[in-house]
């Protein structure tokens, strides 16, 4: 279990962080979403021991972070960075070794990554000579070549094209399979929804809503209903008791329910509007709990 | 892992990839080309031994053997001779003048030159001819063989130097500040490597990913002794080849210090690499671009610049007041203090001094180095004051 615990720390008059906790544990995959400058690159650069928090610390199997334990994270910095005139696989089982990994056992993993994350026959050009997209796998494969328990990525996904997002999230997928603990941060907030099993949101260096998406959405978001009638009238939902708020949705209407709201009032207007072709609970999306939770 | 064995990791890398670069592979071709040239050319073109001209006299046998006679007989230092044969007559003698055969020939009272007659030959000529005349007329006047042998040839005037020169010392001073040049450029091209190697990994954001896992200490100390051991391996090697191309050409004479002398040089490199490393490091870690790295090295720049004239001047006075200053100033020593050593003036307690104060210094800087890079070499953006990194505040 990696744990974040009451983070803290500021720049100058700015606060980056103040209290962040949350965790992630084995075989968890946990998205961190926030605004841009909320604070995740600082609570990423914190748990690898690039930054010195103000406060709190960041405790992995319930001890601080040794520099042992440290060098075995899988970490991808926001900022891209690779050595532009090394060789792809030397770069790669350069990074293996600093991890600890014996130098044959890293050229095997950097030389396995590369084939898997679709940049094998690219091993032996000098990293400069890649597309920007190539070299962000290869980013990736210096995180995960040598198999690391814990995997911290800041924006993995920014960049990438819809196939290198595909590549990426099955790759990750079969990491978290295997054990691994892994934190993401993301602006791309339908990807975090359809890959992650749980999310921290944070805002203004403060955690806002953190858990299980599921868990999360019963929580935090209102009850929706989605509406639609025959001949696609839409006027009839307006200032319905217990309806918070109506908004056009294509041919029908969607409704945001007040709390303890009767759904059988909006269904008996609906049917005194019209013939009643769908009556159906919205789920909210990640999107529409973000926006909720963080200040505008 | 222990801190050695990431230092080892990281000046493998460092060791394998700028050995791979092809402007390492150029430069040190060119240097030793450089090398070979400074240690071969003088024996080649400088001093080429001892002259020989070859002069004609016109006549027969009997009428020129006393001229002969009188040329072999005059001493005009010991690198210049003259070998004479007879020409029968004129015509065949201007024939070996003009094809180069003879460098002159001497018909009666005239001397037959090319173009015309230089100095050195010309004083011989004169003295051999004046000689011959001298003699025919002391004998004319029935003074003895003997006395006009007093006459024509007196015994020379002998020198008696005050300071006579030191042959074995100058070589050796020679082979020295060559030996002092070629340790400012390893440190000063060196020196700069690692700052620039310092701001490449800044400027394209690895350096956050191999801090992550490193120490910035550590991968401070492997960037230097890797770069360190690189600059060592090409400072042995312009030395080696320089001095077997000097012994091969026969331009020096290597005197009996040079081994000592070279393991000086060797020593205080090390020493003064380390610590302008450790200056140039920092330069580095303010820095985060490469076009700020010329300002922010520039006063270290100065400083091994003013170091290296002071071991110029120093080669020059190596007792005077400026190398004697510059020899206990830490930054200058590494470079003036050898001179001093191979000139003999510096006493034992001198060099244990001066030895002391670059370390004590070293030490210093190594610990003031580590913390500066620590302080600034996660950032990334814009120049960092040096009182900010080293304080590790924004």
């Amino acid at each position: 279990m990696l744990e974040f615990i009451d983070l803290a720390r500021r720049y100058g008059d700015v606060v980056a962080l103040d209290g962040v906790s949350f965790s992630v544990g084995p075989g968890e995959m946990r998205g961190f979403v926030g605004r841009n400058g909320a604070g995740k690159t600082t609570a990423m650069r914190i748990a690898l021991g690039l930054v010195a928090p103000d406060r709190g610390e960041v405790r992995w199997k319930g001890s601080p972070v040794s520099d042992d334990a440290r060098r075995r994270i899988g970490y991808m910095p926001e900022e891209r960075g690779l050595y532009p005139k090394m060789r792809v696989l030397d770069q790669l089982a350069y990074f293996g070794t600093l991890s600890g990994m014996a130098s044959d056992d890293a050229r095997t993993a950097a030389r396995n990554w590369t084939e898997r994350l679709g940049v094998g026959g690219r091993a032996g050009d000098r990293l400069e000579e890649l597309s920007l997209g190539n070299q962000q796998r290869v980013q990736l494969a210096a995180a995960l070549v040598h198999a690391p328990d814990v995997l911290v990525l800041d924006e993995p996904f920014s960049g990438l094209d819809p196939v290198g997002v595909d590549v990426l999230a099955e790759a990750l997928r079969a990491e978290v399979d295997r054990g691994v603990a892994l934190v993401f941060s993301s602006h791309q907030l339908e990807l975090v929804e359809s890959l992650c099993d749980a999310v921290t949101i944070i805002d203004q260096g403060k955690v806002v809503a953190s858990g299980g998406i599921d868990e999360l959405r019963a929580r935090h978001a209102r009850r929706s209903l989605r509406v639609e009638l025959e001949g696609g009238r839409t006027d009839w939902a307006d200032r319905l008791p217990g309806v918070a708020s109506a908004r056009m949705d294509g041919d029908g209407v969607v409704l945001a329910l007040e709390a303890g709201a009767d759904t059988d009032v909006v269904l008996d207007a609906a049917r005194g509007a019209g013939r009643v072709r769908v009556f159906a609970p919205v789920v909210p999306r990640l999107a529409e709990l973000f926006r909720e939770v963080v200040q505008p | 892992m222990t801190p050695l064995e990431a230092i080892r990791l990281v000046v493998r890398r460092e060791l394998v990839e700028r050995i791979r670069q092809k402007s390492l592979l150029v430069s040190t071709a060119l240097t030793l080309a450089i090398v070979v040239a400074i240690g071969v050319i003088p024996g080649v073109v400088g001093d080429d031994g001892p002259t020989t001209y070859d002069v004609g006299l016109v006549g027969d046998r009997g009428a020129t053997t006393e001229l002969a006679d009188a040329l072999e007989r005059v001493e005009f230092g010991d690198d210049v001779s003259v070998g004479t044969r007879t020409v029968d007559d004129r015509d065949q003698a201007e024939r070996l003048v003009a094809a180069g055969d003879l460098d002159a020939a001497i018909d009666g009272d005239r001397v037959i030159v090319e173009e015309d007659l230089g100095d050195e030959l010309g004083a011989v000529l004169q003295l051999a001819h004046r000689s011959v005349l001298t003699r025919e007329a002391l004998d004319a006047a029935g003074a003895s063989a003997q006395e006009a042998a007093a006459i024509t040839d007196p015994a020379p005037l002998r020198t008696e130097a005050i300071d006579p020169p030191d042959a074995e010392k100058d070589d050796r001073s020679n082979l020295v500040n060559i030996g002092v040049f070629i340790v400012f450029s390893q440190i000063f091209g060196f020196g700069f490597a690692v700052a620039s190697g310092v701001v490449e990994e800044k400027s394209s954001r690895v350096v956050e990913v191999v801090l992550a896992k490193v120490r910035p200490a550590h991968l401070l100390a492997g960037k230097i002794i890797g770069i360190g051991l690189l600059g060592f391996a090409q400072l042995l090697l312009f030395l080696a080849v320089g001095l077997g191309a000097a012994i091969a050409a026969g331009s020096v004479d290597l005197p009996p210090g040079i081994v000592g002398a070279t393991a000086l040089v060797l020593a205080w490199y090390v020493v003064g690499f380390a610590l302008y490393s450790c200056l140039f490091a920092m330069a580095g870690a303010v820095a985060s671009r490469v076009e700020e790295l010329q300002n922010t090295s520039m006063p270290i720049q100065v400083v091994v610049m003013a170091g290296y004239f002071a071991a110029i001047f120093a080669s020059g006075e190596p007792e005077g007041t400026v190398a004697r200053v510059a020899s206990f100033l830490p930054t200058f020593a590494p470079m003036v203090m050898p001179i001093r050593m191979v000139a003999g003036g510096a006493a034992w307690w001198e060099i244990v001094l001066s030895v002391v104060l670059v370390l004590v210094t070293l030490v210093i800087i190594v610990r003031l180095a580590a913390r500066v890079y620590s302080g600034g070499a996660l950032r990334t953006r814009g120049k960092i004051s040096l009182r900010h990194a080293y304080a590790g505040t924004d």
